[in-house]
């Protein structure tokens, strides 16, 4: 993925927020917003204003779920942690500290923020932005129902994890910058990690990617419409488990959850390269961390759990899909209907937000369980555990879906379970 | 095995350095002024030779006093002339322990590191050495370990005179 | 400030004469490697250090090369203190330098003037003294347990410890109204007498802590990931923690049967022995290498069990009578010198005090075991991960307060 992600380096350094998502913005002019806005316009409103003012609301809208995911991840993470540890959380701020991402949100933007002397100032304020931009940038090409995204590119899922992993360049160029030995022992240490578990990562998404053939998410998610929407590719082949289980371990890894929070150990190097961060540029951070688990389980949901595929959405289509109406490409009616729309928008984004929320749990669950590893342990598990199993995975599955898959295709099961 | 017990192998494998013993005993009927000695029997022993002493002590297969516990300095009073160094000896193995007193005085307070018989002597040395101003010749670390390396005098003496103010903090 | 005495193991690893005989590509790459350890100033205010201790780490990457701890950041002048002002008075400064085993340290204290004195004490005294000094035990392992936890990223185990030592700091308040600087054992006895009700609930607090204990042995002892970083890290042998005057868990975690307690009784634990009441655990490197940070750590996991067996055995043979000694309120202590080491949750606690006979000390020494404890980590650290280096400074379990005094 790093090979990948190399020569948008360059490109991303001196991009902002809003350019990585107008890099985007070609692709959203085919989308329902862009139509929207056309119809709505006035005469005197010149035609070009209407991509700026899509990519402008697009901006705003995946800003404001960046922020959304963040603010209650933060309190999600507050509130699990209490009660795996006997104690409550936050209870103060409105009922049981609903209202604690608000104050906090609060707290961060008045504190003072601070830049240390002999910093690099440049850097120093640039790599929040980058790395919160690098991650927006993410978000665009995330669909939130089959139709309501930003973007629907054809290689979605290999924009993600590129526009994810140069949130490390962000990362290493904080620690760097700081000028704290702390800090750049947090960055040199995400830096080693990031690619070392880039490799499992990648290369066990391969598994359920040779299964549907297409990087589309939304066609990954029209593909696991079946069995009354439980068609999901978990169930698909026997090496779908395990390269879940690889998949599941390097999102902990990518996302510097423990126990691999090795670039920010608190008590090893007092917050990594969060050290010298104040205010709202920490914040930042803590942002992207929250939404790259939620983007990073999502992306677990479509190609392992079925995406928006649920007995929701398959109930949603089997209430309002007319007959004859036109099939997508993964063989789902097409809703031509207003209701039927809304309906099939809401299941799916529930679907999705639920599946989502709880892969952000178990990375919650499984942070204030377990002690940290140590960075040798951290690389001997990605280079010699975790890379050759998921390839073993991908060769597993290479063989069964040549050779096996397709004598099981012949219907071995009664009638009337045929979806 | 108990003191006596002690103090006569030392002297019977000829322990170097070693002056004599010191036992409490009750206070003297005849003499008012006499009130006795309570507490811990200990061996006295000559500072200068203190590193040998301990290495005979840890080597001698009936004693093994291999652990040293212990190893401080006392100013017993200010118009004493002597300082005295305490040492704390303890055999895990055989279960004993032996206190050991070296009489320094205090115009001369020089003495041979203990650090090459006993590890565990070189951050106590360094201690007694900044609050008792005891040199420790050859010690392979001599800087202060408590104190700021540019505190004047020595704590513990019971002549140290209380400075008025430390880097512009009053100490008043 | 440089580490000293450590010399600099990167100098460049060709000289001159031998760089010149390679090709020109290679020569230049090779003078031009010259790279420089980093000094890492751990401290003093570090999550690490377990208060203000400051450790200066020479790191080749993720390599320590060297370290150097830095003390005296907490020193409060303890045993000048204890030269100025009166026997009795000096007690709640023992409470301070131990602040995790208080009671410990007001016993060590109260036994070394008790033993210059030649004072008797009332066997209920010693039964309440026996029962707070075991109570404090569990609690201070229970922080070590704890924050051995937080060091290694865990942080879940430290609250569920903080749960059963907030009862037994209730327990603690029932009895002397303080929570963490008693000076309840006091020269000649007890402060006073239990309140009525106070056995009771020791005696079930015995009982819910021996169902938490086996939870702390399920989340942390055994955990496969907590086994991975500690087990085969700073090893200790039985030789070099004599050499460097150890004791306590970190000589038993090294193999060595020592345990004041048993080995030199003092007060009630010649009794507690003779009934076999409660064993000594001792590391067998089960998990890795013996004497490992593991070790250690399974050392002070299972004292807790036996402290809790040694506060029931005096619950059942505890009776009535007085708690405090005769003494008058101004002690004159008659000339003589003594050193009464007892077993702290650290290790060996010695106190040396002299008294002229005056109401003042002349010497009060104070032998605190995290002071010997850490000066191990000078020599465990160099050839560690830095990682490694907070996993074996979390393993002496060591009280700043005690090593500065």
């Amino acid at each position: 993925m790093l090979t990948l992600t190399l020569p948008m380096i360059g490109k991303l350094a001196i991009t902002d927020v809003a350019t990585t998502v107008a890099a985007a913005a070609p692709a959203a002019g085919t989308n329902q917003l862009r139509t929207f806005l056309t119809g709505v316009k006035p005469e005197f409103v010149p035609a070009w204003a209407v991509p700026i003012t899509a990519v402008l609301l697009a901006v705003a809208v995946a800003m404001g779920i960046v922020s959304i995911v963040a603010a209650f991840g933060t309190l999600a993470e507050r509130k699990v942690s209490g009660h795996i540890q006997c104690r409550n959380g936050p209870m103060r701020a409105g009922w049981h500290g609903i209202l604690q991402p608000l104050a906090d949100g609060v707290k961060l933007m008045l504190k003072e923020d601070m830049i240390p002397i002999g910093a690099d100032k440049i850097l120093f304020l640039l790599s929040p932005s980058l790395v919160l931009g690098s991650l927006l940038g993410a978000m665009a090409v995330f669909p939130l129902a089959p139709d309501f995204y930003f973007a629907d590119i054809d290689l979605g899922i290999f924009a993600i994890l590129a526009l994810t992993s140069t949130t490390t360049i962000g990362v290493i160029m904080a620690g760097w910058s700081s000028n704290s030995k702390w800090s750049l022992y947090g960055a040199m240490r995400e830096a080693a990690q990031v690619v070392a578990y880039e490799i499992p990562l990648g290369i066990s998404l391969l598994v359920p990617l040779i299964v549907c053939g297409t990087f589309n998410l939304i066609e990954v998610s029209d593909q696991q419409a079946g069995w009354f929407g439980m068609g999901w590719y978990i169930f698909r082949s026997p090496m779908m488990i395990p390269a879940f289980v690889l998949f599941f371990i390097a999102i902990l890894a990518e996302t510097k959850r423990a126990p691999f929070d090795l670039p920010e150990a608190e008590s090893e190097l007092v917050a990594g390269f969060l050290t010298e961060y104040s205010g709202i540029r920490w914040s930042f951070f803590f942002m992207e961390e929250y939404a790259a688990m939620f983007l990073f389980s999502a992306v677990g949901a479509f190609f392992f759990f079925g995406g928006f595929e649920s007995p929701l959405t398959w109930g949603a289509r089997a209430i309002f899909a007319e007959t004859g109406a036109p099939l997508s490409p993964g063989g789902t009616p097409i809703m031509t209907t207003l209701g039927g729309q809304i309906a099939l928008t809401l299941a799916a984004a529930l679907g999705i937000c639920v599946k989502a929320s709880f892969g952000l749990f178990l990375m919650m669950w499984i942070r204030w369980t377990l002690p940290r590893i140590r960075i040798d342990q951290v690389m001997t598990m990605g280079y010699k555990y975790l890379t050759p199993l998921s390839l073993l995975c991908v060769l597993v599955t290479g063989v069964h879906e040549a050779l096996i898959w397709p004598s099981l295709l012949e219907p071995w099961w009664p009638d009337f379970l045929q979806p | 095995m108990d003191f006596q017990a002690i103090h006569d192998r030392l002297r019977a494998i000829q322990a170097p350095g070693l002056l004599g013993a010191d036992e409490p005993r009750a206070p003297d009927p005849e003499d008012k002024k006499d009130k006795g000695r309570s507490g811990d029997p200990f061996v006295l022993v000559d500072p200068q030779r203190l590193g040998p002493f301990l290495e005979a002590a840890r080597s001698d297969e009936r004693l093994k006093l291999d652990l040293l516990a212990d190893l401080t300095a006392t100013d017993p009073a200010k118009d004493d002339e002597n300082l005295w160094i305490n040492v704390q000896l303890l055999s895990m193995e055989l279960k004993h322990r032996l206190a050991i007193k070296c009489v320094l005085p205090k115009a001369d307070p020089v003495m041979p590191s203990t650090v090459p018989v006993h590890r565990a002597s070189q951050w106590a040395e360094r201690e007694a050495a900044e609050m008792y101003g005891i040199t420790f010749s050859g010690h392979p670390d001599p800087r202060n370990i408590l104190l700021p390396d540019d505190w004047v005098g020595h704590p513990l003496r019971k002549d140290y005179v209380f400075p008025d103010e430390y880097h512009g903090i009053s100490c008043k | 400030m440089a580490i000293q005495n450590q010399p600099d193991r990167h100098e460049p690893s060709y000289t001159e004469g031998e760089a010149r005989s390679l090709d020109t590509g290679e020569r230049e790459y090779m003078l031009d490697v010259r790279t420089q350890d980093m000094e890492l100033n751990m401290g003093p205010q570090h999550p690490a250090t377990h208060g203000v201790m400051r450790i200066l780490i020479r790191a080749d990457g993720e390599l320590c090369t060297g370290a150097q701890p830095h003390l005296g950041y907490l020193h409060r002048c303890a045993e000048k203190i204890g030269e100025s002002v009166e026997w009795l008075q000096y007690l709640p400064y023992t409470d301070r330098y131990d602040y995790l085993a208080a009671m410990n340290n007001n016993l060590g204290y109260s036994m070394a003037v008790e033993k210059v004195m030649g004072l008797e004490i009332p066997r209920r005294a010693l039964m309440l003294r026996t029962i707070c000094a075991e109570l404090n035990r569990i609690g201070s392992h229970l922080i070590a347990y704890g924050t051995y936890g937080l060091d290694l990223g865990a942080f879940t185990p430290f609250l569920y410890a903080f749960r059963e030592r907030e009862w037994m700091m209730a327990l603690f308040e029932k009895i002397c109204g303080a929570r963490l600087t008693y000076s309840y054992i006091r020269i000649g006895g007890v402060f006073n007498d239990a309140p009525p009700g106070w056995l009771e609930e020791v005696m079930r607090f015995c009982d819910v802590f021996d169902v938490k204990w086996q939870e702390y042995v399920d989340l942390l002892m055994n955990n496969h990931l907590f086994v991975g970083r500690t087990a085969d890290v700073g090893v200790i042998p039985k030789e070099m923690a004599i050499d460097f005057g150890l004791s306590g868990p970190m000589v038993r975690g090294s193999g060595i049967d020592w345990d004041i307690r048993r080995d030199m009784p003092y007060e009630l634990y010649g009794e507690i022995c003779a009934d076999g009441a409660f064993e000594v655990p001792l590391g067998t490197g089960a998990k890795g290498t013996l004497g490992d940070c593991w070790d250690r750590f399974y050392v002070r996991v299972m004292e807790m069990r036996e402290s809790i067996k040694i506060v029931r055995w005096c619950l059942a043979n505890i009776e009535p009578g007085p708690v405090l000694a005769d003494i008058p309120k101004t002690l004159r202590v008659p000339p003589g010198e003594a050193y009464v080491a007892i077993e702290n949750p650290r290790g060996e606690l010695g106190h040396y005090v002299v008294s002229d006979g005056s109401k003042v000390a002349v010497r009060c020494r104070v032998r605190g075991p995290s002071f010997s404890n850490i000066s191990v980590t000078e020599a465990l650290l160099p050839g560690t991960l830095v990682a490694d280096a907070v996993a074996i400074i979390g393993s002496t379990d060591i009280v700043v307060g005690e090593t500065d005094r």
